[in-house]
């Protein structure tokens, strides 16, 4: 996986173009995971302080 | 929001910070809708929307930027070692708690340097208030501002998630009716706040404390 996008001339002088995008679905899925993470880590939480069923 | 059921209300947002929320809001939805979609194969014509919606973005950016740092208390938004002690000891927060002045920080931060280098990328559109001047940076310094807006825009992405996500949680929905209403309950603000050291009303809040 690319961190830049890189390009090469005729003379072979490289020139950066910027982020790779195949960053796009990195960003989106740190994201994503970091949501799943957070229900998890919330409902164990959440069924940690409801009192026991008598 | 009942006043009558569910308790006193006090004021979380002004109208002029709700407006700025949502016109900032929905112009990062446009921006990163712009940006991405055509990347992941939705070909339009994105340009027009990207740099209209960009330099109505910079506008409220500027508007935000000189009212709260001399029209309010920009320090209520800064975090200091003591913040974080507080908020391992549990101790409620004035207006703002770590994690929102964290996510303010971070995503103000990257909103800046995305609307900076955005607005030095318009010399490279065509638009009906002035002509393009690919030539205004070296190639090399291009590729650096390129670099900074792409990562900012990634940044925003992951950001923008994130803050959608914690505004729908049922326990943090106070927050997003503030948002629209510009109010919350005190029940509901003293569930995270501490009403010593934010009342809802400005005057009324210890000028020391309210950081």
């Amino acid at each position: 996986m690319e961190i830049f996008r890189i390009t090469r001339n005729a003379w072979g002088q490289e020139t950066l173009e910027g982020m790779s995008w195949d960053l796009l679905p990195v960003a989106f899925g740190v994201g994503v995971a970091f949501i799943v993470l957070h229900l998890v880590w919330r409902a164990l939480r959440k069924r940690r302080r409801s009192p026991p069923a008598s | 929001v009942n006043a009558d059921a569910t308790g006193s209300l006090i004021t979380r947002h002004a109208p002029i910070d709700r407006v700025f929320h949502w016109v900032t809001a929905v112009a990062v939805l446009l921006l990163t809708g712009s940006a991405f979609l055509p990347i992941l194969g939705l070909k339009f014509s994105w340009v027009p929307l990207h740099w209209i919606t960009g330099v109505v973005l910079t506008l409220a950016v500027a508007f935000h930027t000189v009212r709260s740092t001399f029209f309010r208390r920009l320090r209520c938004m800064l975090i200091w070692p003591r913040h974080l002690r507080e908020f391992m000891q549990g101790r409620k927060a004035a207006k703002y708690t770590l994690p929102q002045k964290l996510m303010h920080a971070v995503l103000g931060f990257s909103v800046l340097v995305v609307t900076v280098t955005g607005v030095i990328m318009l010399a490279k559109v065509d638009t009906p208030l002035w002509k393009r001047d690919p030539y205004l940076l070296e190639q090399s310094t291009w590729g650096i501002v390129y670099v900074l807006h792409g990562a900012s825009a990634l940044l925003i992405l992951t950001l923008s998630l994130l803050h959608i996500y914690f505004s729908l949680l049922p326990e943090k929905r106070a927050y997003l009716r503030a948002m629209i209403s510009g109010q919350m309950t005190r029940e509901e603000a003293a569930e995270f706040h501490d009403p010593q050291r934010w009342s809802g009303q400005r005057k009324d809040d210890p000028h020391e404390n309210n950081r």
